[in-house]
């Protein structure tokens, strides 16, 4: 699992399995790549039956945004050397998810998400943290190939794109609240040391005092604010501006520091909002343009850091009750009504023996299992 | 440079057989599809890396009829050559 497997055991299990000496094994497996990375400089294609095709192809210059700054700059056009696996290796190496079709989302199932959307708002906030450890499990199962049995991966697919559009849409607003959140915070922080400054700045001693000049005089200037640079610190009293300005400078600070995480095609948009000390109706009118920049890139990007199943942390002990399902029900549904959290489906959908959650009909019993910590 | 030629030319600097090299040349596949399936990677200096990767389901949107269409994940075969390759190229 996740080994990397160089030239000499690649050449000793070759060795073994082609019943050859190790060192014409070796030599064998040399010659092999070195052919291949050779021809591929002076052809510009290689191709090997069984693995694939070795191509160099040419990019075109073209512009980018540095994330950081915003300018935008030339990535210069230059060769890249393409791979395309053979459609038969392709395919088994597919084998674990070669169940999973594409399958179209209807406008009304996107329609009664966001009416769950409002259900599910507090839970979101508790997933995001949780969302590494799940996610981590998912992903062991299936590179260990330990066989996900039909049901879990037939139920996995169906009911996700539901979820997903929910928990998109979510994490979306959730960013901005916590963003807000954030903003306000370090305002108040602000405040809080502005009125008591006349205790603390008479109390705190001449070190304290210098260090915090100092950081205030760098940000002050940093920003070129047209406040006066000492004041905070040598009057006692000072005026509101140059006090809460360094205040909310961290805060924009620490933006960058947090903006990674996210959709880099998000923050310029966010960005604005950020200084945003401001009524309510101009934050509004920041988010919409946020939401119509979502372009399903973005959508795609964001969708699997959401879609997340629990299938480790409980044990299915019992029945709890029997849930006779209605028009426009999901499992998800389910869970989060019974469990109060969409992220447990799959123990639903593993105690039911479920296949296919897609061809569910109105009326169907689903038996709900009582969840024991594990 | 097609298989045909690509296997002249190996069994031609390993000096064996066409035959034998394109028997070796499935074994050698064989063998890494093995360490793949295991979730390893081969990783050959000069050459670069092979492995599979996991690709993520995602929402695609089809421009012309603006249908959603939700894409499963798959579990790719990735190449990333070596740097040494790369330098090579312009």
């Amino acid at each position: 699992m996740d080994n990397k497997i160089n030239l000499s055991q690649l050449a000793e299990s070759l060795a073994q399995k082609g019943g050859m000496s190790k060192t014409a094994a070796e030599q064998f497996v040399r010659n092999f790549f070195d052919l291949i990375s050779e021809n591929v400089i002076k052809d510009g294609l290689v191709k090997v039956k069984g693995l694939g095709t070795f191509k160099i192809v040419q990019l075109e210059d073209r512009e980018s945004v540095n994330v950081n700054t915003g300018q935008r700059f030339t990535i210069e056009g230059h060769q890249k050397i393409s791979f395309t696996p053979d459609a038969e290796l392709k395919e088994r190496i597919n084998l674990p998810f070669a169940a999973f079709d594409t399958v179209e989302i209807t406008p009304e199932q996107a329609d009664e998400l966001i009416r769950m959307d409002g259900e599910g708002m507090e839970e979101s906030k508790e997933e995001q943290p949780k969302d590494e450890q799940p996610k981590e499990d998912n992903k062991n199962k299936v590179d260990n190939k330990v066989e996900i049995p039909a049901a879990e991966n037939e139920a996995k697919h169906h009911p996700s794109p539901e979820v997903r559009e929910v928990t998109q849409k979510k994490g979306v607003r959730f960013l901005l609240k916590s963003l807000l959140g954030l903003l306000y915070l370090i305002l108040g922080l602000g405040v809080a040391v502005y009125l008591f400054w006349p205790v603390i700045g008479n109390k705190v001693l001449g070190i304290m005092e210098r260090n915090i000049t100092d950081k205030e005089k760098t940000e002050v200037v940093a920003t070129d604010s047209t406040g006066n640079v000492n004041a905070p610190v040598k009057e006692v009293a000072p005026a509101v501006k140059p006090e809460v300005k360094p205040a909310e400078k961290p805060e924009q600070i620490t933006e960058p520091a947090e903006k990674p995480v996210e959709k880099p095609a998000e923050k310029p948009s966010v960005q604005p909002a950020a200084p945003a000390d401001r009524p309510a109706t101009q934050r509004e009118s920041v988010t919409q343009p946020v939401k119509l920049t979502l372009t399903a890139a973005d959508q795609a990007k964001e969708l699997p850091e959401f879609t997340e199943a629990d299938t480790v942390n409980y044990v299915m002990d019992g029945d709890m009750t029997v849930h006779v399902l209605k028009s426009g029900e999901t499992i998800t549904v389910l869970a989060l009504k019974y469990y109060g959290s969409k992220k447990l489906w799959p123990y639903i959908v593993k105690y039911n023996n479920i296949t296919d959650a897609g061809k569910l009909q109105p009326g169907a019993r689903i038996r709900i299992p009582v969840l024991r910590n594990r | 440079m097609n298989n045909k030629q690509f296997l002249s030319e190996l069994s031609e600097k390993c000096q064996i057989g066409p035959e034998q090299a394109s028997s070796q040349v499935d074994t050698l596949i064989e063998v890494m599809e093995q360490i793949w399936q295991e979730g390893d990677s081969v990783s050959l200096s000069g050459f670069g890396v092979l492995e599979v990767k996991k690709k993520n389901e995602r929402v695609s949107v089809n421009p012309t009829t603006g249908k959603r269409m939700l894409v499963p994940p798959k579990l790719v075969l990735t190449y990333k050559p070596s740097s040494l390759l790369k330098d090579k190229l312009k």
